[in-house]
């Protein structure tokens, strides 16, 4: 379990992606949590998963699956 | 893909095809089926003096029966001077005025005329390949790498390329539909690693798109251009829905493509930690002669993501309408080659690379999506690898010196980090393959000859073995087996001339003097043909059968390595399950009449 701060940003990249600015410095891809979670611009504070064994079409950098989250 | 050194001269074509009567109803139809089409005075393609000459040219048809009396006496009026196009002229009525000022307002006076049937500007016509996809126009990135030039030399038949990615929108089954831009493209089995079935159907749209810039199918009036677009697509599903999949999928899928007959393989997708069974996945493939290509990734940052940073895979960056690096393009001490993935802050849609592909919303319904990535930059070099390997590249090695030597080098330095060794470009690339393919000689055709001539003379026993003087050691046998196996090698000592080189080539790969290297195999002179005809007249004249024999034993030894050496690429015969069977029968035939021929008859 990984608890990560940060905001919500979408990408054009590829076929677009949302990623997770995280304030550690790393862009994350986002996966789980719930469509809420498109909310280009806003902070969170979301507790998941760094999935290191995932590779992606995106290529933004490495997969975190939030499994819950609270925007600041 | 096809074993033997290669390179003749275009300009022997002509004078060749006069000599050698045997192998022109073969490989033509490969040279046929180049379009011809009018080029646009701003697409510098055809000879550039022609172009300007004929932006000053009218072309006038008169009603049949005009006479040059007549139209010289109307031209006054007009201010031109009109002659007839040919001497046909009288007949046809086709005359053409060059030099032309002021041609709307001339055309416009000319069309007046009762005896003028249609008055227009001259159009210079080409054989040169010109798609008429309506979407050609917007591909800005196959321009960039020169694909026009480089479809002169061929499109990719005959090579397979795996796509190892969401998988590709190919076939119509269930929910499924495939794209209209992939109809009539070729598809080999796949595999869908995710959902454990034999149907790589896309769920997602990146390998659709992806698949596109390899083999979109190509001058069918729809939609846009693909690069290798008569190779073949090997569908292969690792990536889920959203576009993720794990390394043991890929590991799993590099293995399998490569065990299946892949040649290229196209990796558009990275992240995760280093994986030593991806790395061995790969060493494998390569070592079966695939070349893998991946995507640098999208972070922008000084490091390549894994797979492409792997040893043995060719890592792409992307660079956008502008030829420079996109800003999302990683980079790093492992990046070798950028090519057009596009830069969307720069015009929007059309600085992105345009393919047909699946609404990600919607996987029924079809679009023509513009993206941009190191995804999208991946499938170019896939594509141009296929063109190398149908263009006679045997190996991964082969294939990378000729990307990276035929690439425009970036940055003032043959290798930066941010660009690796330059810009791909597809013409280049080839005509790179084609210079270490001079005066190169393959040696092992002649092995192969030693081996097999061994295995006949232990069938021959006692008196009826021949006699190593007389006979194997004889110049007759000697010399034509070698001119067979490895050709007039010792043509290439005395200079590097085109010319000496397509004289140089071994017995059955003369025809390619008139059909060019890269051509696929006659299968006429990749058969039994010529010994047997060779050994009808050896019937009458013994002294011939030692040349005969040397010359059979050397088609087998041909026909040997080119079943052994893989994937050989005959013309017409459509499978390569077919071709091996075809090289093998015929290498046997070879053999029996090479046999016949060495036997000495009982008491002679």
């Amino acid at each position: 379990m990984t608890t990560l701060r940060g905001t919500i940003a979408f990408r054009d990249i590829e076929f677009g992606v949302w990623v997770l600015q995280g304030e550690d410095g790393k862009t994350y891809q986002l996966a789980g949590g719930d469509r809420q979670l498109k909310k280009e611009g806003r902070r969170i504070e979301a507790t998941g998963s760094i999935r290191k064994d995932l590779a992606t079409a995106a290529m933004v950098g490495p997969v975190f699956h939030v499994d819950s989250y609270r925007f600041l | 893909m096809h074993p033997h050194p290669r390179s003749p001269a275009p300009s022997w074509r002509a004078l060749a095809l006069l000599a050698c009567g045997l192998a022109a109803c073969g490989a033509g139809m490969e040279a046929g089926d180049a379009a011809s089409a009018p080029l646009s005075g701003s697409e510098s393609v055809a000879d550039p003096d022609l172009l300007a000459q004929a932006e000053r040219t009218v072309v006038v048809d008169f009603v049949d029966g005009t006479t040059k009396a007549q139209f010289d006496s109307w031209e006054q009026a007009w201010g031109v001077d009109l002659e007839f196009n040919s001497e046909h002229g009288v007949v046809t009525g086709i005359t053409i005025a060059t030099g032309v000022e002021n041609s709307e307002g001339l055309l416009r006076s000319l069309r007046e005329h009762p005896a003028v049937e249609s008055a227009e500007m001259l159009s210079v016509y080409s054989t040169r390949f010109e798609p008429n996809d309506p979407g050609f126009d917007r591909q800005w990135n196959l321009k960039m790498i020169d694909m026009p030039a480089a479809w002169e030399h061929n499109r990719g038949k005959g090579v397979v390329v795996a796509v190892i990615d969401t998988g590709i929108a190919y076939e119509d089954r269930g929910d499924f539909r495939r794209v209209p831009d992939l109809k009539g493209v070729r598809f080999v089995p796949g595999y869908d690693f995710v959902n454990d079935t034999p149907h790589a159907n896309d769920d997602h749209g990146h390998g659709t798109h992806v698949a596109g810039t390899i083999a979109q199918a190509t001058h069918n009036k729809l939609g846009v251009a693909g690069i290798a677009h008569e190779a073949s697509l090997m569908p292969i599903k690792v990536l889920n829905h959203f576009g993720a999949g794990t390394s043991a999928d890929i590991a799993d899928a590099i293995r399998w493509a490569a065990d299946h007959g892949a040649q290229v393989i196209n990796l558009s997708l990275g992240g995760g930690m280093r994986s030593r069974v991806m790395e061995q996945a790969i060493a494998h493939a390569r070592a079966k002669g695939v070349t893998v290509v991946a995507a640098a990734g999208n972070r922008g940052i000084g490091k390549v993501e894994f797979p492409a940073a792997y040893d043995g895979v060719i890592a792409v960056g992307a660079v956008g309408p502008d030829g420079q690096r996109a800003p999302y393009s990683s980079y790093g001490a492992a990046l070798d080659l950028v090519a057009p993935g596009g830069n969307k802050s720069l015009g929007g849609d059309a600085g992105g690379v345009v393919q047909n592909t699946i609404d990600p919303r919607d996987p029924s319904r079809s679009i023509f999506g513009s993206y941009q990535g190191t995804s999208m930059a991946t499938p170019h070099v896939a594509g141009v690898a296929a063109l190398l390997y149908a263009a006679g590249a045997n190996d991964p090695d082969e294939v990378e010196r000729a990307l990276i030597a035929g690439a425009k080098p970036m940055g003032g330095a043959l290798r930066t980090d941010d660009h690796g060794h330059g810009l791909l470009n597809a013409r280049g690339a080839l005509e790179a393959l084609q210079q270490t393919g001079k005066g190169k000689v393959n040696w092992s055709p002649l092995a192969w000859a030693s081996v097999l001539l061994a295995g006949v003379l232990l069938t021959l026993r006692g008196r009826a073995r021949p006699g190593y003087l007389n006979v194997l050691f004889g110049p007759r046998f000697l010399i034509s087996l070698v001119l067979t196996t490895v050709g007039a090698f010792f043509l290439r000592w005395l200079g590097d001339g085109d010319t000496l080189n397509a004289a140089s080539l071994p017995l059955p790969d003369l025809e390619r003097i008139i059909f060019g290297r890269g051509r696929l195999a006659n299968p006429l002179m990749y058969s039994a043909l010529v010994p047997l005809l060779l050994s009808f007249a050896a019937i009458a004249r013994k002294s011939l059968r030692p040349v005969v024999a040397g010359v059979s034993i050397g088609f087998a030894a041909m026909l040997a390595y080119a079943a052994w050496s893989g994937a050989p690429a005959l013309a017409w015969l459509p499978f390569k399950a077919l071709a091996l069977p075809w090289l093998t029968v015929h290498a046997f035939i070879c053999l029996f009449i090479g046999r016949a021929m060495l036997r000495r008859e009982e008491g002679a």
